[in-house]
């Protein structure tokens, strides 16, 4: 570490140290009825910081789901160092008091009637609609897959719950003791935490190494493009180390289908169709909006984004352009990158501070940058901590840390910072 | 990192810690009361502190180094994860934690047992 970079790093310590919030937050006195749909990592933010600013408002959040799932934490079950038990928890303890949650599924977006309809049949209507219903696995449309495979015949997919993870934990265990050619990539189209795939190819390698197996085992990376990461220096790096770790990289490779009884993987490429023997493969699903929001008309109408079913909204602001007392938050958001935790917790104030100032007759003025982060876990005890923007720069919190650099101090927020900061933030308090 | 203020910080701290957050800090209140009281005895007594304060040092240092090389295993990684002088100077601050009861521990020892020495004298 140069002398210059320590000491920024000191001033820096030193300024968390003595920062203090120099305004207090607005707040609103309107009485708007506010309804959430989702109660996930955008939904539960929101809700509890809209309750803060805006107490006289009906906040009504709409979510069947019981369990929360701290997702971001699944790469370190799917790599064996956390158990299930760690990443899940109880929506119920983090619905912030003052705030009604209806126990249903949304069924039904009618933004014409201000309106939502659960599946039990409720109608709920609105003067601000924030959608934060996350997005659909679909698993389905690679022909042969089956969330019920995860964990049997060599079959391993981090993304499809704390248990699935667990079972991919063991298959990839089972692999590296066996043998063979691992497969793993990722799928076209907008996906949740981008970096995911690529953690898990370097978890497995990591692994290997660690056991004296890497030798029996053979990695091949099956990017969907003609890189292997969406911002330029990471895209750089990983495909650097990729090299320097032996792991083969296929460009252009979609995953279309799997024979589990053969073991063989069919991907989509320029030249066609190409199947690959395996022993092991990482699926990643494609990902799309709930059926609830693809049968409404709240997606992009055209463009890129709009096949899957992500909802129109302004990048700077999440609203819907269309539906101006619209939001999308998250991973629903049909915005560029920002699918990730991290994104909803610079995400959620923007859009919240917006509707206070609105609704206390201010100009709304904040802006979201299309901040995201990615832990980029290269092994056990060591990570890159990557954050961009919309624009692909990177954008480092911490001055000190080299996002481009194996630090164990990155794996060290990766493993003990970022559950405690993903749950202040479900309080509304980061 | 202008988004870290006191506030953040203390709700995530308060979120990754439960209730272990605050037996950290009951701990820390009860060392620097004794550490005060160690102190205001030797004082009454007209001891000289520094033989406590280098034996307290000592300790802290000795625990400090120990330490820094097992933080990374308590974050599930192996003992030679430090890859860099970052991670050596964040393993270290971590490492001050066990040192500031270590150090204050052997201070207090060692002040009260002057006192008794003073006192069987007298």
């Amino acid at each position: 570490m140069e002398r210059r970079q320590f000491l920024v790093g000191a001033a820096a310590l030193a300024s968390v140290g003595l920062g203090v919030e120099a305004a207090q937050a607005q707040t609103s006195d309107s009485r708007a009825r506010v309804v959430i749909a989702g109660a996930g990592a955008a939904g539960l933010a929101l809700a509890s910081r809209l309750r803060r600013a805006m107490p006289n408002a009906t906040i009504t959040v709409i979510d069947a789901k019981k369990e929360h799932h701290f997702q971001p934490g699944f790469t370190l079950v799917g790599a064996g160092v956390w158990s299930p038990a760690q990443v899940t928890e109880r929506n119920v303890d983090y619905m912030p008091r003052g705030v009604e949650w209806i126990e249903a599924a949304v069924a039904e977006f009618d933004p014409d009637a201000n309106s939502v309809v659960t599946a039990t049949g409720q109608r709920f209507e609105y003067d601000f609609l924030m959608v934060a219903t996350g997005l659909k696995l679909n698993y389905e449309a690679i022909e042969g897959m089956d969330v019920s495979l995860i964990g049997r015949d060599g079959i391993a997919s981090i993304y499809a719950g704390p248990e699935q993870a667990n079972a991919s934990a063991a298959a990839i265990d089972r692999f590296i003791e066996t043998g063979g050619v691992g497969l793993l990539g990722r799928p076209a189209g907008e996906m949740k935490c981008a970096g995911a795939p690529l953690k898990i190819t370097f978890i497995t390698d990591d692994k290997a190494r660690r056991r004296g197996r890497r030798g029996a085992v053979e990695l091949v990376y099956n990017a969907h493009n003609p890189a292997v990461f969406s911002v330029t220096p990471v895209n750089d790096k990983v495909t650097e180390m990729f090299a320097d770790r032996d792991i083969a990289v296929n460009y252009s490779h979609i995953l279309k289908a799997i024979e589990p009884g053969a073991k063989q993987a069919t991907y989509a490429t320029d030249i066609g169709d190409v199947t690959l023997d395996y022993d092991f493969i990482h699926v990643v699903p494609p990902m799309r909006a709930p059926d609830a929001v693809l049968a409404s008309p709240l997606p992009w109408q055209d463009g890129a984004l709009a096949a899957d079913g992500w909802i129109e909204a302004d990048k700077a602001t999440l609203r819907h352009p269309r539906y101006p007392n619209v939001f999308a938050v998250g991973d629903i958001a049909g915005v560029p990158r920002g699918k990730t935790a991290a994104s909803v917790k610079w995400q959620v104030p923007v859009v919240v501070d917006n509707i206070v100032a609105e609704t206390a007759g201010r100009t709304p003025q904040a802006v979201y940058n299309g901040y995201t982060s990615c832990p980029m876990v290269t092994g056990i005890g060591k990570a890159m901590l990557i954050e961009f923007d919309y624009d692909g720069n990177l954008i480092p919190s911490f001055p000190f840390i080299d996002p481009l650099k194996e630090l164990w101090v990155s794996w060290l927020i990766e493993e003990k910072g970022l559950l405690g900061a993903y749950r202040a933030m479900l309080r509304g308090r980061a | 990192m202008s988004d870290f203020d006191l506030t953040t910080i203390y709700f995530i701290l308060s979120e990754s810690m439960g209730g272990w957050l605050w037996g950290f800090v009951v701990l820390a209140v009860l060392l620097l009361a004794a550490i005060v009281a160690g102190i205001m005895t030797l004082q009454k007594n007209g001891t000289p502190a520094r033989r406590s304060l280098v034996a307290a040092l000592g300790a802290g240092l000795v625990t400090t180094i120990i330490f820094t090389f097992l933080v990374p295993i308590w974050t599930l990684a192996g003992a030679g994860a430090l890859a860099a002088p970052i991670d050596v100077l964040f393993a270290a601050l971590f490492a001050l934690v066990p040192d500031g009861v270590v150090g204050s521990a052997v201070f207090i020892i060692m002040a009260f047992a002057s006192n008794r020495r003073v006192a069987a004298i007298a």
